[in-house]
Order: structure tokens, then sequence, then C-alpha cells
């Protein structure tokens, strides 16, 4: 958890493997079963030339990230701004979900997001903001 | 979790502005969170005293919409906003509600759709507000 920030600290960092597994469990927990994500024979035909993962799990990545940044302080009063999925995330893609803290007005922090694959390319770009919580909680 | 992709297509004619959805009932279920936090791989210590994963209303905030209805292919979200002024509750069961607040045609002919999206709590205490902004495919 966070305790104080400054304008260009870095968050932590928090990396994950993309496979077809993890997108096929988002597809059960989540309802979508668009071939494009599940059916790796009818991606592969398509404009993708292959399954790529559901934006929305990006979001529950941003999610994470803040959760341990923030906690409660994101859980109630957190704002997830201006999110933009940039290029898809693939089976076999290793990410990294990071913040930059942009501005601090009192305990709320405004942070820069970005959800990065290996080679450095942006897939996911996006604003929060978050409550640090009081010392001692 | 049943299939969307047997319901019919959610085309732009049927996303008016105005149009309200009828509320989802979403039961934040123990299984839906062990299954959230496994998929993801999020294990916050809170979730192990009843708080939920706020990365749960991109599920929700979908499913909204397409409670009866499947997402033709080739749309794109162009922006996402959430606000979370409550914390969810493992245990809880939301409502969630979407409404069209603007659907439009723009300088390209593209078809605009923005979605205002309300979770509420079975107390009726807000939880989220989405905001989506999507390009409709047809």
């Amino acid at each position: 958890m966070l305790k104080k920030m400054k304008p260009g600290d870095l968050l932590p960092v928090i990396e994950k493997e993309i496979d077809q597994a993890r997108i096929l469990k988002w597809a059960q927990i989540s309802g979508d079963f668009n071939r494009l994500h599940v059916d790796p024979e009818f991606a592969r035909q398509t404009r993708f030339g292959g399954t790529i993962a559901h934006g929305p799990m990006s979001l529950a990545f941003l999610n994470e990230l803040m959760m341990e940044c923030f906690g409660r302080g994101w859980a109630k009063g957190g704002k997830l701004l201006d999110v933009r999925f940039v290029t898809p995330i693939r089976p076999r893609d290793r990410i990294r979900i990071k913040g930059t803290v942009k501005q601090v007005h009192g305990a709320y922090i405004e942070c820069d997001l970005v959800v990065e694959k290996q080679d450095g390319e942006k897939a996911v770009i996006g604003r929060a903001v978050g409550l640090l919580e009081p010392e001692g909680k | 979790m049943r299939h969307q992709e047997d319901n019919p297509e959610l085309v732009f004619a049927d996303l008016p502005v105005g149009r309200t959805f009828k509320p989802l009932e979403y039961p934040v279920t123990p299984k839906l969170i062990q299954d959230f936090i496994e998929t993801v791989g999020d294990h916050h210590p809170l979730y192990d005293e009843g708080l939920a994963p706020p990365g749960l209303a991109a599920i929700y905030a979908r499913l909204s919409y397409l409670q009866d209805h499947t997402m033709p292919s080739g749309g794109v979200l162009v922006k996402q906003e959430f606000e979370f002024q409550n914390p969810t509750r493992i245990g809880d069961t939301l409502k969630v509600q979407a409404k069209v607040v603007e659907s439009y045609l723009d300088e390209k002919e593209r078809k605009r759709v923005n979605f205002l999206i309300e979770a509420k709590d079975q107390k009726g205490m807000p939880v989220s507000t989405i905001r989506l902004y999507a390009i409709w495919p047809k």
C-alpha cells in the first residue's frame, strides 16, 4: 500500500503471462465466448490472425494495481478514467501493468497507467485517481 | 455462465438515446470471486475479509446491456471510465442498469453509442458508475 507519493514516482509493477487457458477462464466468468477470443481456428482467419484477450481482463489488471496501491481507498472513491485499448493482447504475451504518479491533491493521487507488452508496445492506457489511506490503517 | 453467443445480436438500431435496459441482477457469490481471483491472479488480502475485487465491474458493465443479446463482431470500445462509490462485499447482489446516453453517426458515418451504467447493492447504495464509449459495428 502506498503511504506517501509525489509526482513522477513509479507505482509497483505487476507482471502477467497471458495464455489461452487464462482467456478461456475469463470467458467462463464473464460469459463472453466470442470466437475471436476462444476459437483459435476461427481467429486465425480474422484480421487479428489469432485469438486475442478480452479487453475487460485488462481493466481487471488495472484494478489489481490500484488495489495494491490504494486498497480501501480504491474500493471506495477510486476512479479509472479515459481508459483506451491501444493494441490487442494475445496468448504468449508477457505484460506489465505500470503507473506513474501525475499529481497529488492532498490524499488524492492521480496516476497515469499503462499495460505494456514485452516489447514495450502499449496495449492499454488510462488514468486513475485513488485515495491514500491514513497511516496506521 | 450461459453463452451469450446463442442470443441475437444487439445492433445500432436497437440502441436509441434513452433506451434503458432492464436491471441486471448480479449475485457476487464466493464461487464467482474465487474464480475471478484465480483468473486474474489478484490475491489482495482484503478479499479474504469479504471485499469483492472492484475489477468485477468490467464484467457486470458489459453484461448489463447484453443480457438478452450478443455483441456483433467488429465493435470498438473507444473509452471507458469507472467510478467506485462504495465497496462491493462478497454475498451482495448488485442491480446493474445500463442506459444509452448518446447514439449517433459521427462525421465519418461511424455508429457511436455511449452508455451510462450504474450499479447498486441490495440496499440501494451506489456501488459504481461506468461510462462506456463505443463504435458499434452494425
